[in-house]
């Protein structure tokens, strides 16, 4: 059997009588970044629900067909970090083997606090954390879920932009090789981090042309100028 | 420590207060007796009193634990059976609108003038406000923290256990805390309509005597059985819901 490097959703997306998205022909590639950029209320977050199987106020009419293999895994990174407060950092990266009641692997869960530098504050609870810090939480949450698609929800939204900077290279480099899907307001960020590229137009997702195929690129002046006016014209033109 | 001399600088001022209207007032003692002679008739009546009050306090305890247990399964059924919440919800709302001194008479001739009467009439008191709380609490939690146990492969007991019933907790603690107040006076009402024992009782019985220093003896102690209970609750919960920095403001 032929393993497929990606996989796509077909149909329309409407809340209550008003249509979000009258044709959605969305491609993700396995292994890669594919970011959708676009206005609030969109169904952007939705659009991510459905892939994840998750339920969805009745209010919405999903039309959408997938051609995703069932029994690919699921994780969720959003801008509300969704830590436990009653557990504490290492406790919240370890739930999933404890909600399953599986042996939890500790020696793994302090590999990741080390990588995401959170080792000496294993023990605290998260209300003691920074935002920035809570996120690097989540994250490691994520990777000792290694789950094969991870759903970002505007992980980084809530963060000052130096410290959404340090995250958005630190989540690049430790989920480089996974396939992600993120939704954002940001066109920096989804410039910078995504392989594939899709803004919201006229209840459509589009893609647009990327100056360079690798993500996290570099932010020249000529090359942030240009995307920038390319990204914001694009979305401006959705507006009207 | 720093909590009970704030209470006891609040009894004191209690006492004041109670000393200086019945002084000023010139109010007689068989209206209003003056603190010392409250003290007095606590002195004098010490067996009786221990006697009585720890078949009261017995009866608060069991309705409380009782009531609580029950109001902790209801709540957790309301939250796993949406039907029945829609069909048993409006029950026990109609339940808290029937006086409770109307049932408390039934429930003498049904269940007879022991302790259990007034044991019940106490679960009936603290039933609400415990299931309401913690239905309230179960079903506040964040959809998405629901849809994340959900993809880490919670199963229905997980997820109640390890993510619904500790995000209640605050919630709960708040109906319990009303609980605790409520408790005494669901068991002395019981006692009221019929008893031969108990604190109620001793009421009923001061004052068809006009003992009234005798009644507020009661009074004093039923007081104290309250706010025994009352902080003893909140020690526990606030132990419980110590990660959650809005239930343990200071």
């Amino acid at each position: 059997m032929i393993k497929s490097t990606s996989f796509s959703l077909n149909g329309s997306l409407s809340l209550n009588k008003d249509e979000l998205f009258s044709n959605i022909q969305l491609e993700i590639k396995l292994n890669q970044w594919t970011v959708i950029i676009g206005q609030s209320g969109t169904g952007k977050s939705t659009l991510l629900k459905i892939i994840a199987n998750l339920n969805i106020p009745v209010a919405f009419n999903n039309n959408i067909s997938k051609n995703i293999n069932e029994d690919l895994s699921f994780s969720w990174m959003a801008q509300n970090d969704l830590l436990l407060p009653w557990l504490n950092v290492l406790e919240n990266i370890t739930l999933g083997q404890k909600l399953r009641r599986e042996k939890i692997d500790l020696h793994k869960a302090n590999l990741l606090l080390e990588k995401v530098g959170l080792i000496d504050v294993a023990k605290q609870l998260p209300s003691t954390l920074s935002g920035g810090m809570r996120q690097r939480a989540a994250l490691a949450r994520t990777l000792m879920e290694n789950n094969d698609i991870i759903l970002m929800d505007e992980p980084f939204s809530s963060l000052d932009t130096i410290t959404k900077s340090k995250i958005q290279k630190l989540t690049w480099s430790l989920l480089k090789n996974k396939t992600v899907i993120m939704v954002t307001h940001d066109p920096l960020e989804a410039l910078m981090l995504s392989n594939t590229l899709y803004y919201v137009s006229n209840k459509q997702l589009k893609p647009i042309k990327l100056p360079s195929s690798k993500p996290l690129r570099k932010i020249t002046n000529d090359n942030l100028i240009y995307s920038y006016k390319y990204i914001l014209n694009l979305l401006k033109k959705s507006y009207i | 420590m720093r909590g009970f001399i704030k209470f006891l600088i609040s009894f004191t001022f209690f006492i004041l207060c109670w000393w200086a209207i019945q002084y000023l007032t010139k109010t007689p003692s068989y209206i209003l007796p003056s603190p010392y002679k409250v003290f007095l008739s606590i002195l004098n009546n010490i067996e009786l009193l221990t006697y009585h009050s720890l078949i009261t306090f017995f009866e608060i305890i069991i309705g409380f634990l009782l009531g609580t247990i029950l109001g902790l399964y209801t709540g957790i059924l309301f939250i796993i059976s949406k039907s029945t919440r829609k069909w048993l919800l409006p029950f026990i709302i109609l339940t808290q609108a029937i006086p409770i001194f109307a049932i408390a008479p039934i429930l003498t001739l049904w269940v007879g003038y022991g302790i259990w009467s007034k044991i019940i009439m106490t679960i009936l008191i603290i039933y609400f406000p415990i299931t309401i709380a913690f239905y309230d609490g179960l079903k506040r939690i964040d959809p998405m923290i629901v849809n994340l146990a959900k993809m880490m492969g919670a199963s229905t007991y997980t997820m109640l256990f390890k993510i619904r019933i500790p995000f209640a907790l605050p919630q709960l603690s708040s109906g319990l805390k009303l609980a605790a107040a409520f408790a005494p006076m669901g068991a002395v009402i019981g006692e009221w309509v019929g008893s031969s024992k108990g604190l109620g009782y001793i009421m009923l019985y001061a004052s068809g005597r006009v003992q009234i220093d005798l009644m507020f003896a009661s009074i004093i102690i039923l007081a104290f059985f309250t706010i025994i209970l009352y902080n003893l609750v909140t020690f526990i919960t606030n132990k419980l819901t110590k990660w959650d920095p809005k239930s343990n403001l200071n």
